[in-house]
């Protein structure tokens, strides 16, 4: 099925020079440590934590509305220490997801309310299905489908994951329009 | 991506008869067929830890029981465990007439796993702390090892006997009159025939006592039926097959366990056995060294919208074609009962035609010589369950997509191609895609309420232009082929 065209409001969105779009309803805290790589759509109330450690994404990223990207910490004898959070090209959050990885690779679906654990790696090519539970240190491996709570492979993906995301990306910003009013 | 989240709307027909959608099928080139996933073997390409990443040679992965030797999993929730820090505070004896307040503890670090999910730990299960942050973890044994290593020995020397007499039958010599070897036979088959146990052969020495049935039970314990079961102590059963054994009954019996390892496939198509599909050999990337999935050299088809679906009554139905090859292509639609016999077409030489031709039906061109190759196993196709419900008008004229050009994507000038397309049949044209309309008729006796979706069916023929050199032509072939396809269009909306 082709995607639908999504409308936005001119007046809420900010569009940068690279073609990163910024809804004006967001949380983005600490914006200096946040870097978005281009053609990254950032959608209203998404929360994005650059206070607390630096925040990268590649190009293409798709943020959907109330999800939450916040950098993992690690415990050590003394206190506790933030990481660096680093997104892929081709990513798509769903709403409402809750993601605390270190290292989001390329081409990943991540549904509607999942909640990616502390310091987990997804690598690249790999599907969490809305609802999934990714438990803390864990390891998505490529081409593999995860569901449930704990969240486990339930599936391989087609080898032809990586064109079906990069064109899932693509066209998701090409039919994200202004309101024309 | 609608692959992967959505229902199959889009069906092709492999040549096996299933319906796979074109995200799950291979295309291949040697063949020129479609190939499913039940018609390409299989094969392990490489074993990999999901956990580590690391991969790891098959000889290793046997001695290691498809486990790797350096990630665990809790025994409890499946999780990886990881590896913690902790401090024990060493003490220090205090020497005889020395203060005992100049007697520093020396912090010693050590390590112990943890779940980061259930909050299980190794020191709940009573291993002891380790000085290193990795190995050294004891290892669970087996109780029955030595009963499981005689028995493994001992199927090996049975092995290598009946590989022994095997190849020994293989290269004897046809001798009719070979009495004496008719006689061992003979004599083996009438010892066996009376019931005599055969000759005694030095290897059945080693042969390990049998196991012994008995019927005696050891009796219950008398508290179990006065003690209250407590469950949260006592193993489920996943966790009592997650280490098939030990199988504790115990929680504070359950030891971390090996991670299993992954594989990466190749797939290989069963006819030509030619590789379809292969991986890198890095488990880390998401790349392919050969790469003929369908999705890259099949036209794709989707259903862009359809209008209100009523029996008897014509309706628009909008599909977007694209062109993922790096060759122009022509699409035709043909109604479902064309045969689908591939007509090869070349541009130069016409009497090549007739030879490839036959040569194709007789056989596919094979890679290894005729003793290695196994031979194919020819399924018989499966019988198509769906059946169309809808008429569709075929359009006359052929639909012309341009090749595929990632670097039109970044082109403002807008497209160079001129093509005189019906503007009642194409809707929309960008780069390698085309929209195009199609009028359907769903069949009169579809009622609304019984869920039953409107499917219909074509054959699409495409040009397809094979580039891999043979030593019969040298020139890039183009071949017209045709597939099977099914849509499911949507619900009947109200009635006629």
């Amino acid at each position: 099925m082709e995607p639908q065209d999504v409308y936005y409001s001119k007046a809420e969105y900010v569009e940068t020079a690279s073609g990163n779009k910024v809804s004006r309803h967001t949380v983005l805290c600490g914006s200096q440590n946040i870097v978005l790589h281009g053609k990254v759509i950032v959608q209203s109330d998404a929360i994005i934590r650059g206070d607390l450690a630096n925040v990268r994404t590649g190009r293409y990223c798709i943020i959907s509305k109330n999800a939450i990207i916040r950098p993992p910490f690690k415990k050590f004898s003394r206190g506790v220490a933030f990481f660096p959070l680093t997104m892929g090209d081709h990513v798509f959050v769903g709403e409402r997801a809750v993601i605390n990885a270190a290292i989001v690779g390329s081409y990943i679906y991540i549904g509607k309310n999942a909640v990616i654990g502390r310091r987990c790696v997804l690598k690249d090519c790999c599907y969490i299905e809305d609802g999934a539970v990714v438990p803390p240190e864990t390891v998505i491996p490529s081409f593999t489908r995860f569901a449930g709570n704990p969240a486990k492979c339930v599936e391989d993906l087609p080898e032809c994951t990586l064109d079906l995301m990069l064109e899932f990306t693509k066209n998701y910003y090409q039919h994200f329009l202004p309101l024309s009013a | 991506m609608s692959y992967l989240n959505q229902p199959d709307y889009v069906c092709y027909v492999c040549n096996c008869g299933s319906l796979k959608p074109i995200s799950k099928i291979y295309f291949c080139r040697h063949c020129s067929k479609i190939r499913c996933g039940y018609c390409v073997c299989q094969e392990v390409d490489s074993h990999y830890c999901p956990n580590c990443m690391e991969n790891l040679p098959s000889s290793e992965v046997r001695l290691k029981k498809n486990k790797c030797s350096n990630c665990f999993k809790c025994p409890c929730c499946f999780q990886t465990l990881s590896t913690r820090a902790g401090h024990v505070p060493l003490r220090v004896a205090p020497a005889d007439g020395e203060d005992s307040k100049d007697v520093k503890t020396t912090p010693k670090k050590v390590y112990y796993l943890s779940c980061s999910l259930c909050r299980w730990t190794s020191r709940d299960a009573g291993i002891p702390d380790q000085s290193m942050a990795t190995g050294g973890w004891p290892e669970q044994e087996n109780p029955h090892t030595s009963r499981i290593n005689a028995l493994i020995d001992y199927h090996k020397i049975l092995a290598s006997i009946e590989k022994q007499q095997s190849e020994r039958k293989k290269f004897r010599p046809k001798h009719p009159y070979m009495q004496i070897a008719m006689f061992r036979i003979t004599s083996a088959m009438v010892r066996k025939h009376i019931g005599h146990p055969t000759k005694p052969t030095t290897e059945s020495t080693d042969q390990p006592s049998p196991a012994v049935a008995s019927t005696e039970v050891e009796e219950l314990p008398t508290d179990i039926f006065t003690e209250p079961v407590e469950i949260t102590k006592i193993t489920t059963l996943e966790q009592r097959l997650q280490q098939p054994d030990v199988q504790t009954e115990n929680v504070n019996e359950l030891r971390p366990q090996h991670r299993q390892l992954l594989v990466r496939r190749s797939q290989r198509c069963r006819v030509c056995e030619h590789n379809l599909c292969k991986p890198d050999f890095c488990s880390q990337s998401a790349k392919f060294k050969i790469q003929l999935a369908a999705f890259y050299h099949v036209p794709e088809v989707r259903i862009v919208t359809c209008e209100p679906l009523r029996p008897g009554k014509s309706s628009e139905l909008l599909l977007k074609f694209c062109n993922p090859t790096q060759h122009q292509t022509q699409v035709v639609l043909l109604p479902l009962d064309t045969p689908m016999t591939p007509i090869l077409t070349i541009v130069d030489e016409k009497e090549e035609v007739k030879q490839d031709n036959a040569q194709q039906e007789s056989e596919s061109p094979n890679l290894l010589p005729s003793i290695v190759r196994q031979v194919p196993v020819v399924e018989e196709t499966k019988p198509i369950r769906i059946i169309a419900n809808a008429d569709v008008v075929f359009p006359q004229n052929c639909l012309i997509l341009p090749r595929r050009d990632d670097a039109a994507e970044y082109d403002d000038t807008g497209d160079t191609h001129n093509f005189q397309d019906d503007p009642k049949f194409v809707i929309w044209r960008k780069g390698n895609k085309a929209v195009i309309k199609l009028h359907v008729t769903p069949h009169e006796n579809i009622k609304e309420n019984n869920n039953q979706p409107v499917v219909i069916g074509f054959v699409m023929q495409y040009r397809y232009v094979n580039t891999i050199t043979t030593l019969e032509h040298k020139a890039p072939q183009k071949l017209d082929l045709k597939v099977k396809l099914y849509l499911t269009i949507g619900n009947i909306v109200g009635s006629a």
